[in-house]
């Protein structure tokens, strides 16, 4: 060390290497301290309000608590076994996979389709407004809405018996294999704007030479599609998916609101049996242990989707 | 496609018409469909602004996208929805929660971006996970502790509670965009002042602060938006009705006099769906440069 410093010739006066080095350390530590200044409310409300209730969900769901007592007793994993011989539990996440399955394929290939429709149409913008509104309201008010489009009286049982199929008319959310579906569509409904703008977005941004190159080699329009395109914009395609099917799988709001008086299981999804077993029935371990099933669910799909950008991204 | 050998005679005009013809028929073949999708789209909506002007016996009879006989009904169904569903209370607390929450998340946001991306220290990638693991968790995995949370604080049926948590929640997306935004300003903005003294904040404050107005004002809107049409946090968190939001009212309201008043309902929906679509229409160019900042 000594040989170093003797290796430099410092003007007189100028401060020493050790005070240099001093000097930095305390510019580092105020740094350090003026950063975290910075980050510290945010910091602060994720870690109290996000972060810590999900370390408490998680450690609720090992106890016995229900009705206000019991979460000092340690239950291990009897509230998962209780999920596991659950009808309700086994309702609640078959419904679920209808949701999260459609939520797959439907949203993302009506929204492409819609793209590639809307692309050079007269008056894009208004219909790409008129697409996305749905959005702008709540899934509450949606909910409300189309409750009374499938009503007995309502827009879709007159038109069909307007267009003589008056036999199909049926009371869509009170049947139990018809409810479910007709939620979907209604979900499909207000979701499908979005997936429209964000493949819109990515169709925009891709680069144009291929397509000309295939277009001047004679290629069809409907090969440019599969060929050109398509490969183009699977991370955009990936992306719409993982938004959609997230936004399928925790759907709450709407199902509470168009399927809630409904007597039996089968509109039952995992989001609306977390939050009866729960609120209402006061089971509070066993809420909380769906609510960790759901948790798990959903970031191993957002996790998969991922992994499977980051692949396309690598090539 | 050279110019030189072009020769007028071996144009077949004939077969250039029938291509343009094709073209056209197939543009408006395409506008059809689009046109006819649309229709479908828009049909609910249409539904609901004729329904909130139709009595409940009016209602009742016949088809439900004829034309409503007189527009006065509406007068009586507002007052009805009004003070059935309580929305005078239930607009004010929904406005001051995006506006409060929205506001102040994203202000903290900003805060914390500045941070991420002028300031060299130790542990920030710690720090910025942290914080973006706010949003892999479904939000089912807070309702049940926020809940026992608050009621042991006290703070259900609060207002200040909920500014609190809808803050919280609205924080996490708007620092992964701000903080790509705020890597992007260049460095010399801040450097020179930095160099002549300036304290961190007031670099923040006045050189940083004034360049992300654009991105911050969509962040707030997708924030505000989503704050307002949020139900199950009001459902949660709220029991009363001076503490509860718009869509909570408008929840409660479908859930007693759906099948008795439809007609009060709908004006209800209306009434409460209103200032976000008002927004979406008058800023719509935002709110598609939002999505643009979402597909990032």
């Amino acid at each position: 060390m000594t040989q170093h410093r003797q290796a430099f010739a410092l003007p007189p006066g100028a401060p020493s290497i050790d005070q240099m080095i001093a000097a930095e350390r305390r510019r580092a530590r105020k740094r350090l301290w003026t950063g975290l200044a910075f980050m510290a409310p945010a910091i602060a409300f994720v870690a109290i309000f996000l972060l810590l209730p999900v370390v408490f969900n998680l450690y609720a769901s090992l106890t016995q608590w229900a009705k206000f007592s019991g979460l000092n007793q340690f239950a291990g994993l009897a509230n998962y076994q209780r999920l596991a011989s659950s009808p309700k539990f086994f309702d609640a996440t078959l419904n679920t996979m209808i949701w999260v399955a459609v939520s797959f394929v439907l949203p993302a290939t009506i929204g492409l389709s819609l793209a590639m429709l809307l692309r050079g149409v007269k008056g894009e913008e208004t219909f790409k407004s008129i697409f996305f509104l749905p959005r702008m309201f709540s899934a509450t008010a949606v909910g409300v809405i189309w409750y009374y489009v499938y009503a007995g009286d309502g827009i879709v049982n007159s038109g069909l018996r307007a267009i003589g199929l008056g036999d199909l008319a049926s009371r869509w959310l009170y049947e139990s294999h018809l409810a479910t579906p007709a939620m979907i569509v209604t979900h499909i409904w207000q979701q499908v704007g979005l997936m429209m703008v964000l493949l819109l977005i990515g169709l925009n941004a891709l680069p144009s030479e291929p397509m000309e190159a295939a277009k001047v080699d004679g290629a069809s329009r409907s090969q440019i599609f599969r060929h050109i395109v398509l490969p183009l914009l699977m991370p955009t395609l990936i992306m719409v998916t993982t938004v959609s099917v997230l936004a399928g799988f925790t759907s709450f709001d709407l199902v509470w609101v168009m399927g809630r008086d409904f007597p039996n299981r089968s509109t039952l999804t995992l989001s609306v049996n977390q939050y009866w077993e729960s609120f209402r029935a006061g089971s509070w371990a066993y809420g909380a242990a769906i609510a960790v099933v759901l948790g798990i669910i959903a970031m191993s799909i957002s996790w998969s989707l991922g992994a499977l950008q980051h692949r396309l991204d690598k090539r | 496609m050279s110019a030189t050998t072009f020769d007028l005679a071996t144009l077949d005009f004939d077969a250039i018409a029938r291509r343009n013809d094709q073209a056209r028929t197939q543009r408006i073949l395409l506008f059809a469909i689009t046109a006819i999708l649309a229709l479908a789209w828009v049909t609910p909506f249409y539904y609901l602004a004729i329904s909130i002007f139709k009595s409940n016996a009016e209602y009742g009879l016949g088809n439900p996208l004829a034309l409503p006989t007189s527009i006065t009904p509406v007068f009586e169904n507002i007052a009805e929805a009004w003070s059935k569903a309580k929305m005078g209370s239930g607009m004010l607390n929904s406005l001051l929660y995006g506006l409060v929450g929205g506001g102040a998340a994203i202000f903290i946001a900003a805060l914390a971006s500045y941070g991420l991306t002028r300031i060299e220290f130790p542990g920030k990638g710690f720090w910025f996970m942290l914080i973006f693991s706010g949003t892999i968790f479904p939000l089912q995995m807070y309702l049940i502790p926020l809940f026992m949370g608050y009621n042991k604080l006290g703070m259900t049926n609060s207002r200040i509670g909920m500014m609190l948590f809808y803050t919280a929640v609205c924080i996490p997306f708007p620092v992964l965009v701000l903080r790509n935004y705020m890597a992007g300003l260049p460095r010399e903005m801040d450097e020179a002042a930095r160099i002549d003294g300036c304290s961190e904040f007031r670099i923040f404050r006045s050189i940083i602060l004034p360049n992300c107005w654009a991105p911050m004002a969509t962040l707030f809107l997708i924030q505000f938006t989503w704050i307002w049409n949020d139900l199950i946090f009001s459902m949660v968190l709220t029991s009363r009705e001076d503490a509860r939001s718009l869509m909570n009212g408008l929840m409660v309201l479908q859930g007693s006099y759906a099948n008795t008043t439809p007609n009060v309902v709908m004006t209800a929906t209306l009434l409460a769906s209103l200032p976000s679509v008002a927004l979406f229409l008058l800023l719509r160019k935002h709110f598609m440069n939002g999505l643009k900042l979402q597909s990032l």
